[in-house]
């Protein structure tokens, strides 16, 4: 392996932006797990497909492996760039085409900050179906790369529901156009699902044609007090028939003390409850929303509640969910990612608890979720006094014991957080030795040399 | 004592106004109302004044069409005891609404008049003052902390050298700010029950002989578009950019 300077990225590739300094190597080496001390040999700003391409091409020669890299806010590892890999920063390529009133869509560049594209849509007055609490820092790129989900999956879908088309290079130096934002296109395999999830490991994504919605009705937000989380299926099931929810999440009260303490909110409501629902929908007339909500309270499901009498008030109660897991960032949470299907939630929840009790007695749990689309978030927060390394080593042992319950509920390991570094190695607590050796054909189809994002997922 | 308080109902402060392409006023269409922020922090407040055994009605007022009913049932959901709609199909310019509002509090006798410092749709900043004037009252501006006793209240204000505060005698009109409080939720058992409240209905004409509402708006147009940025190579580029421009 040849040692890169300067000298050799001016004679290589030159035109393309190429840092590194010790300050921008750490910084594009690392995601938000912080996971591994992060150290790659270069950082590159390419500005277009073909200077992508042109990188590929030349780390596939000189045998350096590539970390793919937008707003870097994963929560797996899966943009740690740890053995002297090169960073590949797609935050350069961030044009924006117009928005297609006809065809309701837009072209977008990798680089594209998520809360960008949410304006431009609503701008031509549509939406961009996809949301979530680090919408301002993240890219589309990595959106699609993670199939990224958020809060309103529930109306929307996930990432992969919003892509029309795109631009791809793969580990073999190749340029893909797939789909071409076609609606219709019965022809064969759609290679364009193959990429959205891959998480850097088949191709580099350089552009997407994404999915506009029409504007969303004026919404509501309610919070709901519920006293007994077996309640919550009941409680869906008869708010998605009573209105059309946009978001169902679900929480603890703990997370609620740790948002208002860190965030200097007050309580939101008068008295605590041992779990809240947070539903929004669209305006729903009084009538309506009284009976069901009489309905709810005479079924035992809540026993108090809320709703937003203004988009700020609507902020406001979304704040107590969005701001969880800012709020415990300190506290280095060890966090898992579940989903199971909707109706199994609650056998689910029953059986982590008993267990979480058993394995985890002196540590602080956190449950909260996208409970409509059965997703659960577990945090267990660390002890002050634990050393980081003990908790971790004791958080992973109980990890078997969780995995095992989801895998026997035929769930996922990572619902939304993806896989990477950090969940690679209970890969097939969700998929089978048959699909994991499929994965790998596929793999060496794309990426024949191995130089894509490797360690990760596979 | 009773309290009486005027809310607005306004574009919500959430929503990116946007000006009808003929130029007649705000699209409000499809647009989310809601309550004049600063009137719900003066609503919070008086039934704050009331949970502290300081006044025994709190009564919530708004001037509008039919419409405006959704934000008076607001009000009485967060704990209003009743609510007047004063009808009327125009929107009201300040001295209009503070003339209507004259005529109601001379019928309602309230010891403490509380509204928003201004409304974040027109930001006239004048209602307040005017009845205040009509009514040959006290007025205390701008509240960020209030305090009665007896007869009189201290009101804090926020102004530019600090703090001012003001002792006046009530009855008074007293505006409120933003940091005087944060307006509570709204409960849903709340929303049942603010059905059974009353809400009455005045017709403007009956409050006013003469609205002067005389004030005519020609038209309405959105800021001009930011022009379209350069770039330039460093710093040396840019002072000599501004400097070709005349800005430095």
């Amino acid at each position: 392996m040849q040692t890169v300077d300067n000298q050799y990225f001016h004679q290589y590739l030159p035109g393309v932006e190429v840092r590194l300094d010790s300050a921008s190597l750490e910084t594009y080496g690392r995601d938000w797990t912080h996971l591994r001390a992060p150290a790659p040999s270069a950082v590159l700003f390419p500005r277009n497909t073909s200077q992508v391409q042109e990188i590929i091409l030349r780390a596939r020669q000189d045998g350096f492996a590539l970390v793919p890299s937008g707003g870097r806010t994963g929560l797996s590892g899966g943009a740690v760039a740890a053995d002297g890999e090169w960073v590949i920063s797609l935050e350069k390529m961030r044009s924006l085409g117009t928005v297609n009133p006809t065809e309701a869509c837009i072209q977008v560049e990798a680089g594209v900050i998520t809360a960008t594209l949410q304006q431009a849509a609503s701008a031509a007055g549509l939406f961009y179906g996809v949301d979530f609490a680090s919408a301002g820092s993240s890219q589309v790129g990595g959106n699609i790369a993670t199939n990224a989900g958020g809060i309103r999956v529930l109306r929307y879908g996930l990432t992969r529901e919003q892509v029309l088309g795109m631009t791809a290079v793969t580990g073999a130096g190749e340029v893909l156009e797939l789909n071409h934002a076609l609606i219709k296109n019965a022809t064969g395999y759609d290679l364009r699902h193959l990429l959205i999830g891959s998480e850097g490991t088949l191709a580099i994504i350089t552009a997407a044609t994404l999915k506009l919605w029409p504007r969303p009705p004026l919404r509501d937000v309610m919070l709901l007090a519920v006293p007994d989380d077996q309640a919550i299926m009941a409680l869906f099931a008869s708010a998605r028939q009573a209105m059309n929810l946009s978001a169902f999440e679900f929480f603890s009260q703990a997370c609620v003390e740790h948002v208002c303490a860190h965030a200097g909110l007050p309580a939101p409501l008068e008295s605590p409850t041992a779990f809240y629902a947070l539903l929004e929908f669209d305006q729903l007339d009084e009538t309506g929303l009284t009976e069901w909500f009489e309905q709810a309270m005479e079924a035992g499901w809540i026993s108090d509640g809320l709703i937003s009498q203004s988009d700020e008030q609507a902020k406001q109660m979304w704040a107590y969910r969005e701001r969880i897991s800012e709020s415990i960032a300190a506290r280095k949470p060890y966090k898992n990612d579940i989903a199971v299907r909707v109706s199994a939630v609650p056998a689910l929840l029953a059986e982590l608890d008993e267990l979480v009790q058993q394995q985890y007695p002196d540590f602080e749990v956190l449950w909260y979720g996208h409970i409509g689309d059965g997703n659960l978030h577990l945090n267990v927060l660390k002890p002050d006094e634990m050393d980081l390394n003990a908790f971790k080593a004791q958080c992973e042992q109980v990890n078997e014991l969780v995995f095992a319950v989801v895998q026997k509920h035929s769930g996922s390991i990572s619902a939304e957080h993806g896989v990477g570094l950090l969940k690679q190695p209970w890969l097939a607590y969700s998929r089978s030795e048959a699909e994991i050796a499929l994965m790998r054909a596929l793999k060496q189809q794309f990426d024949p040399d191995g130089i894509l994002n490797p360690g990760k997922l596979l | 004592m009773k309290v009486l308080v005027f809310i607005k109902r306004v574009v919500d402060y959430n929503v990116r106004v946007k000006v009808r392409p003929d130029g007649s006023g705000v699209d409000t269409d499809g647009v989310k109302m809601s309550i004049n922020p600063f009137d719900e922090i003066a609503l919070e407040e008086a039934l704050r004044m009331r949970e502290a055994g300081q006044a025994d009605e709190v009564i919530v007022v708004s001037a509008g069409t039919s419409d405006c009913q959704q934000q008076l049932r607001t009000g009485l959901a967060m704990g209003a005891d009743r609510a007047i709609q004063i009808d009327t199909d125009k929107p009201l310019q300040p001295l209009t609404a503070a003339r209507a509002f004259q005529a109601l509090v001379e019928q309602q006798q309230p010891g403490v008049v509380l509204l928003g410092k201004q409304a974040i749709d027109d930001d006239n900043n004048q209602t307040g003052q005017m009845l205040a004037a009509l009514w040959g009252r006290p007025q205390a501006t701008n509240a960020a902390k209030i305090e009665l006793s007896g007869d009189t209240a201290r009101v804090t204000r926020e102004v530019d050298a600090g703090l001012e505060v003001l002792d006046i005698d009530l009855p008074a009109v007293i505006t409120t700010d933003l940091r005087l409080n944060t307006p509570r939720f709204v409960k849903l058992p709340d929303i049942m029950k603010a059905k059974k409240k009353p809400l009455d209905v005045v017709a403007l004409d009956g409050l006013v002989s003469d609205a002067g509402n005389d004030l005519k708006i020609g038209n309405w147009s959105p800021p001009p578009q930011r022009g379209k940025g350069i770039m330039v190579d460093d710093v040396a580029g840019l002072v000599t950019e501004l400097k070709s421009r005349g800005l430095l």
